[in-house]
């Protein structure tokens, strides 16, 4: 896997425990949501990363009706979860801030 | 929902698929299902899962393609990678399961063999002699191989998903793969000698044999 993909599988890890910790969702919506904010992954890139984070226990799933009838399996952040979160909040300002002042060459 | 709820929801849901999204979604289907030292729960729950988005997307106006990507194959492995094994003790449920259809399919078409070969063939009586040993033996030999037979059919399987494989060619390998495993069995068959104390078994026990295996066989499926 190139380095790319790997920052960005992070990134994207970091960011669905975001949307998940907002709401609990399923996963087109999920999809949907990250669209909303202009992360242009494709849709189908979750379903791997629902899967991990659900293995390392920081999202669990439960099968649900949804409003509109069927149902569907809807992710909630476990405690685990808000403490990877916390974790990936803060390494993302630790890195921000400095690539920001790199790529703008600020002084 | 358990993993066969899934599966009968799964086959319903698929007849709202558009034909072009039916064959992606069906390639990666049979891929993911083929890998089968993982969960079966866990495999249909995401294969569920991926089919509602599909559909949520056809509604829109997309297609597999737009939601997958252009390499299947490559999308569907890093689904595979990230699903949980299954646990030790459902793998030897269905070894022992896929064990007991295997005897009951042994024993209940040698009985059919038997009946055929005294009525329609008159060369054999209804009620033959068999050697314990050479019984044993052969059938220690065979479950074996009868694994390593199955286990290169779902190689095969496994590596013709996601290619457009000429009809012609894909005849042949079947037909050869079928070829090796009759072979092997026939191999079997006449390499073990005959010893052990010998007993008659009429053809009759020999079917019903078979068929209590079968519903043992049952039993376990029922109950994993």
């Amino acid at each position: 896997m190139s380095i790319r993909s790997q920052l960005l599988k992070g990134i994207l890890e970091g960011c669905i425990l975001a949307v998940v910790d907002r709401q609990t969702v399923y996963g087109y919506e999920l999809s949907l949501k990250l669209q909303d904010y202009g992360l242009s992954v494709s849709e189908g890139s979750i379903y791997p990363i629902l899967l991990r984070l659900q293995k390392e226990k920081l999202i669990r799933g439960e099968m649900q009706k949804s409003p509109t009838g069927p149902n569907r399996k809807y992710y909630y952040l476990t405690d685990e979860g808000a403490e990877a979160l916390e974790e990936f909040k803060v390494n993302w300002e630790g890195l921000k801030s400095p690539v920001d002042r790199l790529l703008h060459k600020e002084e | 929902m358990n993993a066969e709820e899934l599966i009968q929801m799964n086959n319903e849901k698929r007849k709202q698929l558009s034909k072009e999204n039916k064959e992606y979604y069906e390639e990666m289907l049979v891929y993911v299902r083929l890998s089968y030292d993982k969960s079966d729960q866990e495999t249909e729950e995401i294969l569920a899962e991926l089919l509602d988005h599909l559909l949520e997307a056809q509604a829109e106006g997309k297609t597999a393609e737009d939601v997958f990507g252009r390499e299947p194959k490559k999308y569907t492995d890093e689904i595979i990678g990230e699903l949980p094994k299954m646990v030790t003790k459902k793998r030897m449920q269905y070894f022992i399961m896929g064990v007991l259809y295997f005897l009951a399919a042994i024993a209940f078409y040698s009985g059919i063999a038997t009946l055929f070969s005294h009525y329609v063939l008159g060369i054999e009586p209804l009620t033959k002699t068999y050697y314990t040993g050479t019984l044993a033996l052969k059938t220690l030999i065979n479950i074996p191989v009868a694994f390593v037979i199955l286990y290169a059919a779902l190689q095969y399987i496994r590596w013709s998903c996601f290619k457009k494989i000429n009809k012609v060619v894909e005849f042949f390998l079947s037909a050869l793969l079928g070829i090796v495993a009759i072979g092997l069995f026939m191999l079997v068959i006449f390499v073990v000698p005959d010893f052990g104390p010998s007993v008659q078994i009429p053809f009759y026990v020999t079917l019903l044999l078979g068929v209590v295996l079968y519903l043992v066989g049952r039993r376990v499926r029922k109950a994993i």
